[in-house]
């Protein structure tokens, strides 16, 4: 533990105090954690340990035996056109999908912060398509994404506009995926209301006392001080944005026969096709470590960024 | 602290990968097949399906058939669909099932994996020859250089089923559906095509794409696999073949549009598309006859053979088979119930089972297309018999008619890659995304690479 030494008032430096532990305490801690510790070691550590392995050897699930192979399956990898298509695919979708969210989610969140009765009932109203099981959420978008008959198509249809072939155009394949991800955007807005009501209340007094309108409210006081908030969530959803599957699986997968147009083909899905259809076990494994380190280069991206750009209130740098 | 926290994560990660390159298990050999029989007619213990499920009465009589015929096993089933994924698990667990029941297109796949058993031994210890007890094609689809690895059943081929009303308010006449002459075909159904708003309301004719890609490829003279399984579709006569089915989708609507009025369809209830006359004609596997016989009062339909372009009839279907894990606990328990649950008697039980059925829900029997000739030609002549309703007498007519031309799908090692490819180029062609030759030739490609990475690839 570090404190600041002073004299007169003044900061004259900093120095270290040894503390005493707590032998017993200190084990009961790490008792505590103990669940968590193993299941990170058993399902996390040593997962990931022997997938990279993996992926450096042809696995013969038959005899479950490995072979070394090599970089053979990162070569592999990289001449196959399809992971190009897959990660392209998979960029486009986390580009939309994640400000998309963001905003959607922001709107609801403000709405709720906004409400003064009954936002416990909305709260719990808007959460309930969170707990639906994707399944179920395919089945529903199938028949609301339809082309011809689709709800989507003839509340358009209302306005005049014709709508297009959500799940057979190619061009809106994509859009169509990232609205069934809006349909769970209560996670995010959860995150976010609790944020928007940790605002002190006298800032937004204080600003309306110097004459400012709600958007510059929302945009001096709002959106710094939910800030983090709003940056935790961008890693976190750009993470699961990039790992999508359960959403293209089930709109466009759900046949034996796999028809599914090329702009449905996620990095997710291939990868699962490449183990469990092809018994690729290698190659799926280096396609996860594929995955895995462009996720971590953006995300180192995003975190270097944002620090710039995030109000972290409460003196950070003491 | 940051440096040594991500130091020690790329240590432990190291160390992890290193103990999985040197694990125990590194280079042991395969297991093979042994050249003893595995297979005895002495059985006990217990045997574990999955992937059957015996949920209507042709299902539940034979299996109570095999399970009686088992003395002395006692028989559990899963009787989930089959998935490789939790068939993988299982396998890698070391806990797979006795027997499995999986759809005969991933038989080679499997198969080329050493995941399952050749059954040629099983076959010849229970006195069956399955070129003669199965139909030729279907114990094809289930072959891997030379060996039989599965016991099959269901081969309910494809035709064309029309609605004959929707016909005669256009003039179209049932020779006209004829896939030998294509033109003619793409005229009628442009007369059947009806449109509002620019979208279909009515199809003329429906190929099933992509799902009967396979079928149609054959038609041209194409075809997906050559004699070893090696992916061919970039076959010239695929392209003929994807050519025409573009111009049969534009004169109607256009892919994406067909395909949503398709899927909006209620295909199983009583506002279907022969009810609702949203089809001139489609082709359907002989199942969906079943479906129709329901709503018989309401619908006029005829069926109509697939030809080859030469005039040849042709008879092609998936369906499922029977296999025995490499690992099997129990193969001879296995070996045994799978011979006699697709045995002529079995589906005597079965025949008998769905005339039951039938005379109570005073209904009709369309048949039992079982994949076996003998079983076929048994239940027809004691249990088919003239419905009383003219259609649905000359359907099923037909669907037994061009059982004698039946022709493999083409069995593969990479038989899921080629028709997920396969698939997708279709799809991709037939929106207009690329050319139909464009289309076959990444398709090819992309099923070499998956080719290349079987056994069957890397040995030649």
């Amino acid at each position: 533990m570090a404190i600041t030494l002073r004299a007169g008032g003044r900061r004259v430096g900093r120095t270290r105090v040894r503390e005493s532990y707590n032998k017993r305490e200190v084990l009961a801690g790490y008792l505590f954690i103990a669940p968590w510790i193993v299941g990170f070691l058993i399902f996390t550590v040593i997962s990931m340990s022997w997938s990279l392995g993996l992926s450096f050897t042809h696995f013969d699930l038959a005899s479950n035996s490995a072979t070394a192979a090599g970089l053979d399956n990162y070569k592999l990898i990289f001449d196959d056109p399809k992971v190009l298509t897959s990660l392209f695919n998979t960029f486009v979708y986390a580009i939309m999908a994640v400000p998309l969210e963001l905003a959607f989610a922001m709107v609801l969140a403000l709405l709720l912060n906004g409400m003064v009765r009954g936002s416990g009932v909305f709260r719990t109203i808007f959460y309930l398509p969170k707990m639906t099981p994707h399944v179920a959420t395919a089945s529903v978008f199938l028949l609301l994404l339809n082309g011809n008959v689709g709800a989507i198509n003839q509340f358009l249809g209302f306005f005049g506009i014709n709508g297009p072939q959500w799940l057979t155009d190619p061009h809106w394949v994509r859009p169509s995926i990232v609205m069934m991800t809006l349909w769970g955007a209560a996670g995010s807005m959860v995150i976010l209301l609790a944020a928007l009501q940790n605002v002190p209340r006298e800032l937004y007094e204080a600003s309306e006392v110097d004459g400012a309108n709600r958007w510059q409210q929302f945009w001096r006081i709002t959106l710094p001080m939910i800030s983090p908030a709003v940056f935790f969530l961008v890693i976190v959803n750009t993470i699961a944005a990039l790992q999508v599957f359960d959403q293209a699986y089930l709109l466009f997968y759900r046949d034996a026969n796999g028809s599914a147009p090329d702009a449905a083909l996620f990095f997710g899905v291939y990868l699962f096709q490449q183990a469990f259809q092809q018994f690729n076990f290698g190659l799926a494994a280096a396609m996860a470590w594929l995955l895995f380190v462009i996720i971590l280069i953006i995300t180192l991206i995003q975190m270097k960024i944002g620090n710039k750009l995030v109000f972290y209130g409460g003196g950070r740098n003491d | 602290m940051r440096l040594k926290q991500f130091g020690g994560m790329i240590i432990g990660l190291s160390v992890g990968a290193a103990l999985m390159a040197c694990g125990p298990n590194s280079n042991q050999p395969n297991p093979g097949t042994s050249a003893k029989n595995q297979f005895s007619k002495s059985v006990s213990g217990e045997l574990k399906t999955y992937g059957f499920n015996p949920s209507d009465e042709v299902g539940k009589s034979r299996s109570d058939f095999a399970n009686a015929q088992l003395k002395g096993v006692k028989v559990t089933m899963d009787t989930s669909s089959f998935d490789t994924q939790k068939f993988a698990a299982q396998a890698a667990a070391g806990q797979v099932p006795g027997l499995i029941y999986a759809d005969r297109a991933q038989i080679d796949t499997l198969a080329d994996k050493k995941l399952i058993m050749p059954l040629d031994q099983c076959y010849s210890l229970w006195g069956v020859k399955p070129t003669e007890r199965f139909y030729p094609s279907v114990i094809s689809d289930v072959t891997y250089q030379g060996h039989v690895y599965g016991i099959p059943e269901f081969f309910q081929a494809e035709a064309i089923i029309a609605n004959t009303r929707v016909m005669k308010a256009s003039g179209v006449s049932l020779d006209q559906l004829d896939t030998s002459k294509p033109d003619q075909l793409l005229s009628a159904a442009k007369k059947m095509t009806a449109m509002s708003g620019g979208k279909p309301t009515r199809l003329g004719f429906v190929p099933d794409m992509p799902g009967s890609a396979a079928i149609w490829l054959a038609v041209f003279g194409g075809r997906t696999v050559d004699q070893k399984g090696k992916p061919a579709l970039d076959d010239p006569n695929n392209v003929k073949a994807v050519t025409w089915l573009k111009k049969l989708t534009d004169a109607q609507g256009g892919y994406a549009k067909d395909k949503s009025l398709l899927d909006s369809m209620d295909v199983f209830g009583a506002k279907n598309q022969y009810v609702k006359d949203q089809v001139g004609a489609q082709v359907w596997a002989q199942w969906y006859v079943n479906v129709l016989s329901d709503y018989k009062k309401d619908i006029d339909i005829a069926a109509v053979p697939i030809k080859t372009l030469d005039g040849k009839t042709l008879a092609m279907a998936g369906g499922a088979a029977y296999a025995i894990p490499a690992k099997s606990p129990n193969p001879s328990a296995a070996c045994e119930w799978a011979i006699r649950v697709t045995s002529p008697e079995a589906w005597q039980k079965a025949s008998e089972a769905r005339q039951k059925t039938v005379e109570k829900d005073n209904a009709i029997n369309t048949g039992l297309f079982t994949g076996s000739p003998v079983a076929d030609k048994a239940n027809r002549t004691q249990f088919v018999k003239s419905s009383g309703d003219s259609d649905f007498d000359q359907v099923i007519n037909t669907y037994y008619q061009i059982l004698p031309d039946n022709r493999p799908m083409g069995a593969s090692a990479v038989g899921q890659s080629i028709t997920d490819n396969l698939n997708n180029a279709v799809i991709v062609a037939l929106s207009g995304g690329k050319s139909p030759q464009q289309a076959l030739d990444d398709a090819q490609a992309a099923a070499l690479r998956a080719w290349k990475q079987s056994n069957a690839g890397r040995n030649g």
